[in-house]
């Protein structure tokens, strides 16, 4: 089978939504998407279509997809997939290639991704092109309800923008999606900052949508980073009772996790971000 | 008879459940997304909600909130499928307050198993 490698700019984002979601059928954690899901994605994680990519063979077949972000000197690989019956075709590694080869011509310093904790085929194939580990990450849950612990100090609600300029001072490394720049793009970031009376001060800041919390950052100014933590979580719950809530990509040595585990978060995956020092091209 | 609402993006995953929820004489009402699936919910009020937690729109354990955040609804018995590995999707039950989980693949005994006990005496 002879491959090509298209421009996803040459696809509808629901035809490479509907690729997208065939290449995950199998996935033990699928994460489907529809057309509104994807054009959000590549809005909020600054996905650039002409870096993207699709295979195809030469009977036209479409046999998986890639996605490039870009920002500064950064890169991002990300809903990289091959069709369950295509795979061992070469699919991914010509995705692949043909990502980091227009990261390279953009110039771009590194390439950075993220995979699921025991994908092994994929990790492997992330290792042959160059990558390396950087961090493990969980995939927290917590369903909603309610909070019978007392609430401690005083808690100031953060809009959108003290929500992004607070997000700022955050002081260590951030996955792609949890990025300031990520949050940026995104409308519907809040915040909030906690003084407890023992002189503990900390901040969180996530994504409220109608139904559930997402993409949390927390951090912890001044004292115990397990009291401020479950103090912010328990204001942000008693706020809203009837919420649910995604936490993607806490390190796994973040300070707060026991703060999480304190208010009932419970672990779905892990995940293992890569990066790649990209080639220099003249 | 029962009224069954499956709630599953992947048509394929729907033949199997299809074939044994009908031979048993119960209705099977199917929708692929969440927005559907809570419409649908409300409109036929179901007696069992059978639920995929993969979703193009919302995933499953977000929808199990909208379902039981509806006054109408809240009581429907809602019983995961899914290939989450079984400690994820015993957690997810527990923590969501769901009646039951499948981890697929799963035997047709398995299913008919979890519903008749889930409807009750809507089995017979």
């Amino acid at each position: 089978m002879t491959l090509g490698i298209i421009p996803a700019t040459q696809f509808t984002i629901q035809e490479l939504t509907d690729l997208y979601n065939q290449t995950r059928v199998d996935y033990l954690v699928p994460m489907p998407m529809n057309v509104d899901r994807l054009a959000e994605y590549i809005r909020d994680f600054d996905v650039d279509l002409t870096g993207s990519c699709v295979a195809r063979a030469d009977d036209g077949q479409v046999l998986g997809l890639g996605m490039l972000g870009v920002r500064e000197n950064r890169a991002w690989i990300t809903r990289l997939g091959v069709i369950p019956d295509t795979r061992r075709s070469g699919a991914g590694a010509a995705l692949m290639d043909y990502m980091l080869e227009k990261a390279d011509v953009l110039h771009l310093e590194e390439t950075h991704l993220e995979v699921i904790k025991n994908n092994e085929p994929a990790y492997r194939l992330f290792v042959k092109k160059g990558f390396r580990d950087t961090h493990e990450y969980l995939v927290l849950r917590r369903a909603p309800h309610a909070i019978s612990e007392p609430l401690a100090g005083s808690i100031k609600w953060l809009d959108r923008d003290e929500a992004l300029q607070t997000l700022k001072t955050y002081p260590n490394h951030l996955t792609w999606i949890s990025a300031r720049e990520s949050m940026a793009n995104a409308p519907d970031v809040q915040g909030a900052r906690l003084w407890l009376p023992n002189g503990g001060t900390g901040w969180l800041v996530y994504r409220s949508q109608k139904f559930f919390f997402s993409h949390l950052v927390m951090h912890t100014e001044q004292g115990n980073p397990v009291e401020v933590g479950k103090q912010l979580l328990l204001h942000l719950y008693s706020h809203n009772p009837r919420k649910d809530t995604y936490a993607e990509n806490i390190h796994e040595s973040d300070p707060h996790l026991p703060a999480y585990k304190a208010l009932s978060y419970f672990e779905n995956f892990s995940r293992i971000e890569m990066r790649r020092n990209n080639r220099k091209v003249e | 008879m029962a009224k069954i609402l499956y709630i599953e993006d992947i048509e394929d995953n729907l033949t199997l459940v299809q074939k044994i929820i009908t031979s048993r004489g119960h209705e099977l009402l199917w929708a692929n997304n969440a927005e559907k699936g809570l419409e649908m919910a409300t409109s036929n009020q179901p007696d069992l909600i059978l639920l995929d937690l993969g979703l193009p729109d919302s995933d499953g354990q977000t929808l199990s909130v909208w379902l039981r955040s509806e006054p109408t609804l809240e009581n429907i018995p809602i019983i995961v499928l899914t290939a989450w590995p079984e400690e994820v999707a015993r957690h997810t039950v527990d923590a969501y307050g769901l009646d039951g989980y499948l981890c697929k693949p799963f035997s047709l005994t398995e299913l008919v198993q979890l519903v008749d006990t889930a409807l009750g005496s809507k089995s017979l």
